[in-house]
């Protein structure tokens, strides 16, 4: 008899451990944090909270040329880690056959600080933002439900939803939620300038200068910490013959809003050149010439700029100076942003 | 032994009362029928012609159905305010909702046609408001509510398509509209007509000359929320 009970109870305990290990959902929780003095994040981590499996499906997807028409166009062929997620020497990137986007992808960093995405801004939450660029015929060209079925094929990724989300589902939402995960996690707050305002680093003499010249001529725009107010503005460059982009008129279809392009991040800007909404300028040196000499002032450029921005070469020089220190060379060489797999940063390589 | 009792006899009234407001429940079905004019819409192949005179066939219908509200003859209300619908010319399964109601008499039903602001500003959704369902700005977030597409002759755009496509949640550009229609049915179904037409020539006259294309919320496409608010009534059984 007590032989038999006490089979009984070995069988409950069982059946309750595997109860417990099928039905509950253990996730590990990864940590945001906020660097020193930042202000706090504008996303809601409480509709999508970070784990390290739902960080490892977001990477795994971000590196997955599948989420393309052809196969051949992850999210990270057009946003290379070594140049802060933006295209290396790319004016614009390519896309689904042959084409070319309309324009210069941008630097992805400090995300879960901005409010909208795109150089117009026609992007209200991050987690709706890959839909764009995987839908969009010059880049990915895919459509979602392709995606979601080319997925749900594959073993590998059921037991990568699983592990996220609880359960094998595979769809639309998941998948940019993963994808907001791994990008949230892009913070660069570790350059020499950031070690410079915590103390831990000094500015040699053309650095200083230079951030003294930038604090005057720059930062009204391009304002700290994040290196852009995130406002929308028009810094008089004429509008391409054959892109014809009229920026944030696009999405608001104000006329006082024709040609104003969001005021880009500067952090990590001696890696992300090309510069401006299509490429236009080829090096730093472009964009100060632009400021200071070749900038054609219409009705919407900044009153800041009606009579452009003198720069002299000396200031050029000391801005170029502070300018490199922006450049977080912990963020660039991150593994833990590398694709999956990966033990060092892939090397810079031009993939098309 | 009393305290247990009273327990259980407390138990028990609880368990009636959750059976009996159970036993009433039942479930309200509501039928979309697309029409233009009096014919049953025919997508493709059958040719219409609208308030302007001009020709139009149809091959993509659909729009959003949400924030239902069921209003009883005490003028009581039940709202369904988490639930979003997409409304399908092609798929007769979409144009059938069942709501779960213990009204026995429904004495007028109001929904709003697209999706509200909310929805629209906090990032990826499922179900039927998944963006894969394809009533998604892309470019420019935002739900498109209602969705026309079909070719006429009247259209000067290539292959002589027109394209409706509605939406818009920002202030001055809402296109949202709130639909209210008197039932006075105890049945258990409400039968809705929705008729293209109006789409055409209701509160506004749209011409497809004029207008084939509207791909972006604004002053379009708040007019043709318009009409399309106006384009719902309560199918008549003869």
């Amino acid at each position: 008899m007590k032989i038999i009970s006490t089979i009984i109870a070995l069988i409950v305990l069982v059946g309750f451990a595997i109860a417990w290990t099928t039905a509950t959902f253990h996730p590990t929780p990864l940590r945001f944090v906020v660097p020193k003095g930042w202000p706090q994040p504008l996303y809601d981590f409480k509709n999508n909270p970070l784990t390290v499996e739902g960080f490892t499906l977001g990477k795994t997807l971000f590196y997955d040329g599948r989420l393309s028409k052809d196969g051949n166009f992850s999210c990270a062929s057009c946003h290379q880690q070594f140049a802060a997620f933006a295209t290396y020497e790319h004016n614009l990137s390519h896309g689904y056959n042959n084409s070319l986007t309309e324009r210069n992808a941008p630097a992805l960093q400090n995300l879960a600080w901005q409010k909208e995405f795109m150089w117009d801004g026609g992007i209200n939450h991050l987690d709706v933002q890959p839909i764009a660029p995987i839908t969009n015929e010059h880049e990915m060209a895919e459509t979602l439900e392709n995606v979601v079925n080319k997925l749900k094929n594959d073993t590998s990724y059921q037991r990568l939803f699983r592990s996220a989300f609880g359960d094998a589902t595979i769809n639309t939402q998941r998948i940019m939620k993963a994808l907001s995960q791994f990008m949230l996690m892009m913070v660069s707050s570790n350059s020499k300038y950031d070690k410079v305002m915590r103390g831990e680093a000094s500015f040699i003499l053309p650095e200083q200068l230079g951030y003294n010249i930038f604090k005057m001529k720059c930062a009204s725009c391009h304002k700290e910490p994040f290196f852009t107010d995130f406002s929308y503005r028009d810094i008089g460059m004429p509008m391409d013959e054959v892109l014809k982009d009229e920026g944030r008129k696009k999405i608001t279809r104000l006329k006082s809003d024709s040609l104003k392009f969001r005021v880009p991040s500067l952090r990590n800007v001696a890696v992300t050149d090309p510069y401006g909404h299509d490429g236009r300028f080829f090096s730093l040196m472009n964009v100060f010439e632009h400021y200071r000499k070749n900038m054609q002032p219409d009705e919407n450029t900044d009153s800041l700029l009606q009579h452009k921005l003198p720069l002299s070469n000396f200031e050029i020089g000391q801005l170029t100076a502070f300018l490199r220190t922006l450049t977080d060379t912990s963020f660039l060489t991150n593994t833990g942003f590398a694709p999956p797999g990966y033990s060092l940063v892939p090397p810079q390589t031009h993939l098309h | 032994m009393r305290r247990y009792s009273i327990q259980i006899l407390h138990t028990c009234i609880v368990l009636l009362t959750v059976y009996h407001v159970h036993a009433q429940q039942h479930s309200i079905v509501i039928q979309f029928h697309p029409k233009v004019g009096a014919q049953q819409l025919q997508l493709f192949t059958e040719a219409y012609s609208n308030s302007n005179g001009e020709p139009f066939t149809v091959n993509r219908f659909r729009f959003y159905v949400s924030h239902i509200v069921l209003i009883d003859e005490h003028r009581q209300e039940q709202t369904f305010s988490n639930d979003y619908f997409l409304v399908d010319a092609a798929d007769t399964a979409s144009q059938k909702i069942m709501l779960p109601t213990s009204f026995k008499k429904i004495h007028a039903i109001r929904f709003t046609v697209g999706v509200d602001s909310l929805r629209n500003v906090s990032g990826v959704q499922t179900g039927a408001l998944d963006p894969m369902n394809g009533m998604f700005w892309t470019w420019n977030t935002g739900y498109v509510f209602a969705k026309l597409e079909g070719q006429s002759d009247s259209s000067h755009m290539a292959a002589h398509t027109f394209s409706y496509h509605v939406g818009g949640y920002k202030p001055g550009e809402n296109a949202t509209r709130v639909v209210v229609l008197k039932t006075n049915t105890d049945n258990d179904s409400i039968d809705i007509t929705v008729d293209e037409l109006k789409w055409f020539g209701g509160k506004h006259l749209i011409s497809i000359q004029q207008y084939p294309v509207c791909h972006q919320p604004g002053s379009l496409a708040m007019q043709l929320a318009d009409n399309i608010a106006g384009s719902f009534s309560i199918e008549n059984h003869p």
